[in-house]
């Protein structure tokens, strides 16, 4: 039986008088990529706020890896947002070891151990003295997810991780999440992209903060129903 | 060894950025003697203008960059959300605030240098007490500065709202802390607004010590400023939320 990286039971968040996410049920799979997909404002990164600790649920509990939600589990998670939340002056190696050293790594030795290996996995170990200020949109949501990695982080959350980028890159990106995944570590990430949608092991459709239909993306296809791509799948699903 | 650890890698990061910044660099350095040098020019026959005001512009000069500096920073790292990406490392709400607090204190501590240096011996005011007392009174005013500049920063949503709130809360002072005419000869109404300015202490305590006073001889000035800076230090620390 597989062993659970994210368990969401009966959340429901408010804001205000307002129903943001109800009565979310979601199941991940340790090792394995889960999708979020829906149209905006369907509640997809409130969820994922809720998951990183930045916002608190009305009701409803989470466990991740078996344990409940709190601020030492969440600094386990690896988070990349949707701004790439990096420091423009200082150059790519800096900016890695200053979040691994902000996560207790104090060993100078090993923390250059480390950040030279997720420099490496991002593919930037060319440009690791460069500032990040001059760098492509592109190779900052790479340092970005560096950043997220560094810790060596067993839950990965990635909101929108390869928005902008061009395919070639794209491709990159998931060959690193499929490899990571390969390791155990369990990938949740929010997309609008049918490209990325079809990597996920799981795709779960959001629609006014309720989870419509969670299933693998090859399930969402239906040749009885003319329904031949993800895309089509959605458009359907969004009427 | 972790805590330490990361107080001196946050206080790195904020030197090397600012290092970086060479305009900020140059204002920081370069606008205090600009400012010193149209005073020292501009009272050059009256030296008792001159004494009573020069003290009270380091401390100003010193409250308002560090101010700026910290307001600034501290909100980019609200919006760009490096603040919510600490968070979630074992980084604590005093950390960060003490990293910030060493990193702008390294430049707060040479730009009075700077100033010190420059309106003794070039624009010859008289100084007649210990330097090492004047640092004493610029650093508890830095921690006052850096501390309200974080938690400013909470109320503003960019860069030009941090601007606005020195007309609010620093120029207010410059008027009530005894630059332009002592506390004393205040009209009565302002008095109570002078009593709770940090700068009126800062001042006061400055002007006293460069004309000869012992460290002793303003320890009242002295409390008042760290219980200015402990308040302040402790209402930073709370306003550090996640967004």
């Amino acid at each position: 039986m597989n062993k659970i990286g994210i368990k969401i039971n009966s959340l429901n968040f408010n804001y205000g008088k307002k129903n943001i996410l109800n009565d979310i049920n979601l199941d991940i799979n340790q090792g394995s990529i889960q999708g979020i997909i829906g149209p905006n404002g369907a509640g997809k990164s409130t969820l994922l706020n809720i998951l990183v600790g930045r916002l608190k649920p009305t009701q409803g509990d989470i466990k991740i890896l078996g344990n409940d939600l709190n601020i030492n589990i969440v600094k386990n998670i690896g988070y990349m947002p949707q701004k790439n939340a990096i420091y423009a002056n200082l150059n790519i190696y800096e900016n890695v070891d200053f979040f691994a050293r902000m996560h207790g790594l104090s060993d100078k030795k090993k923390r250059n151990e480390i950040v030279s290996q997720v420099i490496e996995t991002v593919k930037l170990s060319e440009y690791k003295n460069q500032v990040v200020y001059k760098l492509s949109g592109g190779m900052k949501q790479r340092v970005s997810l560096a950043i997220s990695l560094v810790h060596e982080p067993k839950i990965l959350i990635l909101d929108e991780p390869t928005v902008g980028l061009d395919p070639e890159l794209r491709h990159d990106f998931w060959n690193n999440f499929i490899n990571l995944s390969s390791k155990g570590i369990t990938i949740l990430l929010t997309t609008h992209t049918m490209d990325d949608a079809i990597h996920c092991n799981k795709l779960a459709y959001m629609k006014s903060g309720k989870i419509i239909v969670n299933k693998s993306p090859e399930k969402f296809l239906d040749k009885n129903k003319d329904i031949y791509s993800l895309e089509q799948a959605f458009l359907k699903l969004s009427k | 060894m972790s805590l330490f650890d990361r107080i001196i890698g946050i206080t790195s990061i904020i030197v090397k950025q600012l290092l970086r910044d060479h305009r900020s660099i140059a204002l920081i350095f370069i606008a205090p003697m600009i400012v010193m040098s149209l005073i020292g020019f501009s009272f050059q026959d009256q030296p008792e203008t001159l004494n009573r005001t020069a003290p009270a512009i380091i401390a100003t000069m010193s409250l308002v960059f560090v101010f700026m500096l910290t307001g600034v920073s501290f909100l980019r790292e609200r919006l760009e959300g490096t603040l919510d990406r600490l968070l979630v490392t074992d980084t604590t709400k005093i950390e960060l605030v003490f990293g910030y607090l060493f990193g702008f204190l390294l430049f707060a501590l040479i730009q009075s240098t700077i100033i010190l240096f420059f309106t003794v011996y070039v624009v010859s005011i008289d100084y007649s007490g210990r330097i090492i007392d004047a640092y004493i009174i610029l650093i508890i005013l830095t921690i006052t500065s850096v501390s309200l500049g974080i938690f400013i920063s909470t109320f503003a949503k960019n860069e030009f709202q941090i601007i606005q709130f020195i007309p609010v809360l620093i120029s207010p002072q410059i008027f009530l802390s005894g630059i332009f005419i002592s506390v004393e000869q205040l009209p009565w109404y302002f008095k109570p607004l002078s009593a709770i300015a940090p700068l009126t202490y800062a001042n006061r305590a400055l002007r006293n010590i460069m004309s000869g006073y012992k460290i002793e001889e303003v320890i009242i000035e002295i409390g008042v400023l760290l219980l200015f800076a402990f308040i302040l230090l402790i209402l930073a620390i709370m306003s550090i939320k996640r967004n």
